[in-house]
């Protein structure tokens, strides 16, 4: 009896919970998160979700969209698929969200936009970084406000083509994002510097994601002797590498190394002084960067409530939400179709920096970050000095290439 | 698995005698590694009957303990030794409180409750110490590389390759040699016989399941100076043992080192020749064995 009575109270709770946080009368404003929460990579899912918790506090401290609070509703996509898309049925149709935001991994971006048209609601991706989803298989309702891949790797093409590296290898993950990042930092490469060579793909490596072990890559990309090294490993797989590589001398070679996801803070969390210096490391947001207020408030806010610095995921979780608000204002309503047209074309400042989502694909004008990996006893991880940003205008491919047809 | 020399060094002139050689350490490493782990889940099938998919995530408890004992007291040998300690004494609760109960009934039920498990403890370790990935460096003494024929190659990579043999030689000494380990062998074959001179079997189960989890955790602890530890490093490995334990025949020891080293070589070669195709090597030798020796290279007639 004791024990049911424990569950009982329990249920109570739960239900009533979300009661004692809206202190406004009207009906709230229901926006749906979905990012890895479990699983390898669960630590971006952390991040964002933090960083969506943080926007939804100072929203709702300043009176929410319209006087309308806004509650999040967060859901794990494992980094698959079909639970993604599971998950985003579950928010449309259930929940009844007014806007999905999230989207970690390329592979699930790429096979649940095609959704979107069914479902009618906006969706904001904020990490996934596949062309694909603001090109090829783009629609009415997918927006993107982070750098995708080719943005990423344009600038990191740039930075290869100052070096005095000609012949370039890469290692990647095995699955569409490692082979695509290579494949346009080939392109990229070669049209500003049309002498590089690329090794053949006997020479290059692409691990599994389930890797623990990156030894015989390492020793493949050793022994093929290349001046320079694309790395787009991320999460635990850049980990691991970056510990192995380090013990068996990679990062001394004679050869540039950049790396596309380098500077994400989940990874030099972890690695802290594990992570050599001297190293270009790509993001999509880098908390000192630029010393705008409202990017001051949001490092200073997020330090203070969670004892970290932000991560790029962070930072696109929190920054879409805001886009989202300033699309509903914009349009004057939650109205999902309203919402659709407010976001496009619409400028907003984000701690990045002024961002504009072009109407033609949806993809926002946003800059590329890089860095040289450095040590500061500030900080307790790695940071970026020098900090290179490169604007959206450098960067982001003509709508006329992207393959996507909205208009 | 060991390329025969001269083959070695004709291709050893075409792709570099180097690489060849990291390459076999790089296997022997990783396959040693492999080796403990499923060394582990071969004695608990060999002896309790039961294929525990929870083993990989007591590899993964093990790596996390061991960490954690590494953030109180920065001593990486007092984690090695008390991690594993620590997750057999779970195991010991484990065996008396859920396996035991299953023993008799249709193995469906092991397989649900050790699938269970694996789900309990993957959350619970979530839950614990977050999403989040941690490292640990690798003990002062065993850090850096040493310089072998002309190969620069980390020492702890080294330390592991030696690890291997010790515990497997103890291990076989233990149950070919040792009057307890004729006992469990005893009961293996037959339980109720051994029931019947005598032997405390129930025991002796919580014992060995005991020495199956100390061996995943111990696995688990070794490899956290070179991997880092974080959510599902379980799942990970758990279906590269089950591969070892499959090709070398369940049940069988000499069959879990062949596996193991089967494995690292090809993972570590086959990233050198095999481009691509690497990535299926492990499974097309698993559907190789299942279709042309079912029982494993070492197993034995069911």
């Amino acid at each position: 009896m004791k024990r049911v009575l424990v569950c009982i109270s329990i249920l109570l709770l739960l239900f009533a919970a979300p009661s004692f946080g809206a202190s406004s009368n009207s009906k709230p404003i229901k926006v749906g998160f979905v990012y890895i929460m479990s699983g390898p990579f669960a630590t971006y899912g952390q991040f964002a979700k933090q960083g969506a918790e943080l926007a939804v506090a100072e929203i709702n401290a300043k009176g929410g969209i319209l006087g309308r609070p806004v509650k999040a509703l967060f859901e794990d996509s494992r980094g698959k698929p079909d639970v993604a898309a599971r998950a985003f049925r579950k928010l449309v149709y259930q929940e009844k969200v007014d806007c999905l935001i999230g989207l970690d991994s390329s592979g699930v971006a790429k096979s649940v936009v095609p959704l979107m048209k069914e479902m009618k609601t906006p969706l904001i991706i904020t990490h996934a970084a596949t062309p694909d989803v603001t090109g090829k298989v783009c629609n009415k309702y997918t927006f993107r406000i982070s750098v995708n891949l080719a943005q990423n790797v344009k600038a990191a093409a740039l930075l290869a083509a100052q070096t005095k590296a000609k012949k370039w290898t890469t290692i990647g993950p095995d699955y569409a994002f490692g082979h695509q990042s290579w494949e346009y930092f080939q392109k990229y490469l070669k049209e500003v510097k049309p002498d590089v060579e690329f090794l053949p793909e006997a020479q290059t490596a692409f691990a599994p994601i389930k890797t623990t072990d990156f030894s015989p890559y390492i020793t493949k990309i050793m022994q093929a002797k290349p001046e320079g090294v694309l790395i787009s490993l991320w999460g635990g797989n850049l980990i691991d590498f970056v510990r192995q590589a380090s013990e068996m001398g990679f990062f001394k070679g004679n050869w540039e190394v950049l790396m596309t996801l380098g500077a994400a803070t989940e990874v030099l969390y972890a690695l802290k002084d594990k992570m050599p210096e001297g190293l270009w490391v790509g993001t999509r947001y880098w908390f000192l960067a630029n010393n705008s207020p409202i990017n001051v408030a949001f490092r200073d806010a997020y330090f203070k409530r969670y004892g970290q610095y932000p991560s790029y995921n962070a930072h696109g979780a929190y920054s879409a939400l805001y886009a989202y608000k300033a699309a509903v204002e914009k349009a004057g309503s939650a109205d999902k179709e309203a919402v659709v047209k407010a976001l496009e074309g619409l400028t907003i400042e984000i701690p990045v920096g002024k961002i504009t989502i072009r109407a033609e694909d949806h993809q926002a004008l946003t800059p590329a970050t890089w860095g040289k990996t450095a040590s500061d006893p500030k900080y307790p991880i790695r940071i970026l000095k020098p900090v290179k940003i490169f604007p959206a205008e450098q960067v982001t491919p003509p709508v006329e290439k992207t393959g996507c047809h909205l208009k | 698995m060991f390329v025969p020399p001269r083959l070695f060094v004709f291709v050893g002139a075409f792709f570099g005698m180097d690489a060849l050689f990291v390459n076999f350490l790089n296997g022997l490493s990783w396959g040693t590694l492999l080796f403990l782990i499923s060394v582990g889940l071969t004695i608990v099938f060999g002896v309790l009957g039961v294929l525990n998919f929870a083993h990989g995530s007591l590899f993964m408890l093990g790596a996390y303990l061991a960490m954690q004992v590494v953030k109180w007291l920065p001593n990486f040998w007092i984690a090695l030794f008390f991690g594993p300690i620590a997750v057999a004494l779970i195991g010991v609760l484990v065996e008396i409180f859920l396996l035991r109960r299953v023993y008799d009934r249709d193995v469906t039920f092991q397989l649900l409750l050790t699938f269970a498990l694996l789900l309990v403890l993957d959350d619970a370790v979530r839950i614990i110490w977050g999403p989040a990935y941690h490292v640990v460096d690798p003990p002062p003494s065993l850090t850096g590389t040493i310089s072998v024929f002309g190969v620069s190659y980390p020492v702890y990579r080294f330390f592991i390759i030696c690890v291997g043999p010790v515990v497997g030689i103890t291990l076989w000494f233990f149950f070919q040699k040792t009057h307890w380990g004729k006992v469990i062998r005893a009961a293996a074959l037959d339980r109720e016989m051994a029931e019947g001179v005598g032997i405390a079997v129930p025991l002796l189960f919580t014992a060995v399941f005991a020495l199956g989890t100390w061996l995943a955790a111990f696995g688990g602890a070794l490899s956290v100076p070179y991997q880092s530890v974080g959510p599902s490093i379980g799942d990970r490995i758990i279906i590269e043992s089950f591969i070892v334990v499959v090709v070398g025949g369940l049940g069988s020891f000499p069959g879990a080192l062949f596996g193991a080293l089967a494995l690292g070589m090809l993972e570590s070669y086959g990233t050198m020749f095999a481009g691509r195709v690497q990535m299926a090597l492990p499974y097309i030798l698993l559907a190789t064995i299942l279709l042309v020796r079912p029982r494993g290279i070492f197993g034995k007639e069911a």
